[in-house]
């Protein structure tokens, strides 16, 4: 916690304008609302279209954050994790009738048990030792997925049958898949929060900062780091379940790539690490950018979206470090001191 | 017996013109202690150079040399002034990130001048094949194999004899009390960069005659050359020639008699593998993976 300067008077009012650690603020209620909004009213399909990519994204950063951004731990393989949740759902709601009600929650426990073991064997290794590792362990069940073609599919891909109805959780109109997104976005949002004003969210935080005083604080950074990499895999693996549910449609070279590893790890990179708005900022200005690129130039441009992403990344990081959460705060808080947040 | 002895000496070949791909990733990484997630990307646009020089000027792929090989090193001192330099006194993830962004706009970028078609150069020699004593070799991979061993050879040289060698190792070894002893540690940073990339430069130019060059082609290689560098210890020049020849050869065999497609899950798994047991790398120095680098 930042210390506030001798004669500032700390605000008792735990409602704020911006989004701050353990405080809901304002800001996040008006987005909140917009979001309500953007899925009750009736949108034209492809519209709909960006607003659940939006939601997705946005959920699925905000999971790699809570490794990412809250532990350090920056992990490049987390398209792993969503690739088991997404095949162990489909798996098994297409091949042994088990709805994916059931089947998403599986797939995150079998995430996170893969999480849990990655992090206990990399834990002790740092910066690009612990990103590479990440790195090769999600190529290695990308590899295994494309070679494992009885169960998977392999390069063919593995298709859902679209039977709508509420069990399969296929629906026929885009409305209910944008609830249930958004549902899930919101759930990852307040555990994020709730991670982040808590105990263990101060631990993470000091174990992130400096790992030699946490643990001389009687932190254990390796159970407090393999935490936060099982939460992580475990919301990720949920997203990819959920992904499964909408596109219908899964195959390892797009599912399990380290390209979708890079995605997870970009948009809180560029919404602001670290913070629970951030992941969600990332996404408001990347996805529906790209989406609409992608759409108005179609295979004329193929790739354009994603310079100008790479192009804007690279200026932001440079740039703007804390990223579009920490420029947007800076603009409401010019001068002023800030009372509720570490520095 | 033959065959095996076949697979190795292809194994061998081919694993050092991966290890000639990864020197400039180690060498940057040894000396600026940063990660450049966009070198296969670098190694992607010089392939293209060579590409276009042999397709419009009717060159040799290996003539290209003269020209991809400054071109690439006037690029990544161009890389190093606008991207790295700024993001060296930053958090060591600023530098991860944006040297990401640079690899996601290079190859899109590439995908949209060229397209996703795959480009080759014609074969030498018709493609055929020499025989040295009982083993068969394509003549682009004993150039590679050539290459590879002068070019570590002439780089141990060049850091043990040379005053920038020198002053290069002084710098990896204290930054400040090297600053403090009037070497341009900020100069050293930018040759040393600039240098890396000249050295994808030269193995794109004994790279295309091998393989096609396409707008997502770095990041394959990118990700053997991550396994070689670690294997052979962080920063260690002779350990990525032994690191690419080791993956030379399990890739090599594996795909022999399993299937290629699993020779590439081998060498991930050697890879956490080394990280497991042996984290500073199969020729690293010891707590080389564990202590806080850039933390």
């Amino acid at each position: 916690m930042g210390v506030a300067p001798l004669g500032a008077k700390a605000r008792a009012s735990r409602w704020q304008l911006m989004p701050g650690r353990g405080t809901v603020s304002l800001f996040e209620l008006v987005l909140l609302a917009i979001f309500v909004a953007l899925v009750a009213i009736r949108l034209p399909q492809n519209l709909q279209d960006v607003v659940i990519q939006t939601f997705l994204w946005a959920g699925l950063a905000l999971a790699w954050n809570i490794a990412g951004g809250y532990a350090g731990l920056i992990s490049f393989g987390h398209a792993a994790f969503f690739g088991l949740g997404a095949y162990t759902s489909s798996i098994l709601s297409v091949n042994y009738g088990v709805t994916p009600w059931i089947g998403l929650w599986l797939g995150g426990l079998l995430s996170a048990a893969f999480a849990a073991m990655l992090t206990l064997i990399c834990a002790r290794l740092r910066g690009p030792f612990f990103i590479l590792s990440t790195l090769a362990a999600s190529e290695v069940i990308r590899i295994g997925a494309l070679n494992w073609a009885t169960l998977t599919g392999g390069a063919e891909g593995f298709a859902i049958l679209p039977i709508p109805s509420v069990a399969n959780m296929i629906f026929a109109s885009k409305t209910p898949y944008a609830a249930l997104i958004l549902g899930y976005l919101v759930i990852v949002y307040v555990i994020s929060k709730v991670v982040e004003g808590s105990r263990y969210g101060f631990y993470l935080f000091a174990v992130r900062d400096d790992e030699d005083a946490a643990s001389a604080a009687g932190v254990n950074p390796l159970l407090v780091r393999t935490g936060a990499m099982c939460l992580s895999a475990f919301l990720t693996a949920i997203g990819g379940s959920l992904f499964a549910q909408y596109f219908l449609f899964l195959d390892p070279t797009h599912v399990i790539s380290p390209e979708l590893s890079f995605q997870f790890a970009l948009l809180p990179a560029l919404g602001g690490l670290g913070t629970a708005i951030g992941p969600v900022l990332g996404s408001i200005a990347i996805t529906p950018l790209s989406e609409m690129l992608r759409s108005y130039f179609g295979g004329g441009a193929a790739g354009l979206h994603l310079a100008i992403y790479g192009g804007v990344l690279v200026v932001v990081m440079l740039y703007f470090p804390s990223g579009i959460a920490g420029a947007l705060e800076r603009l409401v808080y010019r001068g002023k001191i800030r009372h509720d947040r570490a520095p | 017996m033959t065959t095996i002895g076949q697979l190795v000496f292809s194994g061998i070949l081919i694993g050092s013109i991966y290890a000639l791909m990864s020197i400039g990733l180690t060498l940057i990484f040894g000396v600026l202690r940063i990660v450049n997630f966009a070198h296969g990307e670098f190694l992607m646009i010089a392939m293209y150079g060579v590409w276009a020089i042999t397709r419009y000027l009717g060159l040799n792929p290996y003539f290209a040399v003269v020209a991809v090989v400054p071109a690439m090193f006037l690029f990544g001192a161009l890389i190093h002034r606008l991207i790295i330099n700024p993001g060296l006194n930053k958090p060591h993830l600023m530098v991860v990130f944006a040297t990401m962004g640079l690899s996601i706009l290079m190859q899109n970028v590439a995908l949209m001048l060229f397209s996703a078609d795959l480009f080759d150069v014609p074969p030498m020699l018709g493609g055929r094949s020499f025989t040295i004593g009982p083993f068969y070799a394509k003549p682009e991979l004993l150039i590679g194999f050539a290459v590879a061993v002068a070019c570590t050879l002439a780089l141990r040289f060049m850091l043990n004899a040379t005053y920038l060698g020198k002053a290069i190792r002084a710098t990896v070894q204290d930054g400040e009390a090297a600053q403090l002893m009037g070497i341009p540690v900020p100069r050293i940073f930018l040759v040393t960069f600039a240098g890396g990339s000249a050295l994808v430069g030269l193995a794109a130019c004994m790279m295309m005659p091998l393989f096609s060059v396409f707008p997502t082609v770095g990041l394959n290689f990118v990700l053997i050359a991550f396994v070689i560098v670690v294997l052979g210890g962080m920063g260690s020049i002779e350990g990525a020639l032994l690191g690419g020849i080791c993956i030379g050869i399990v890739q090599s065999i594996s795909s022999y008699y399993i299937a290629p497609a699993v020779g590439q899950m081998f060498f991930f798994i050697l890879f956490l593998l080394v990280m497991v047991f042996r984290p500073a790398g199969l020729f690293g120095r010891k707590g080389e993976a564990t202590i806080g680098i850039n933390d």
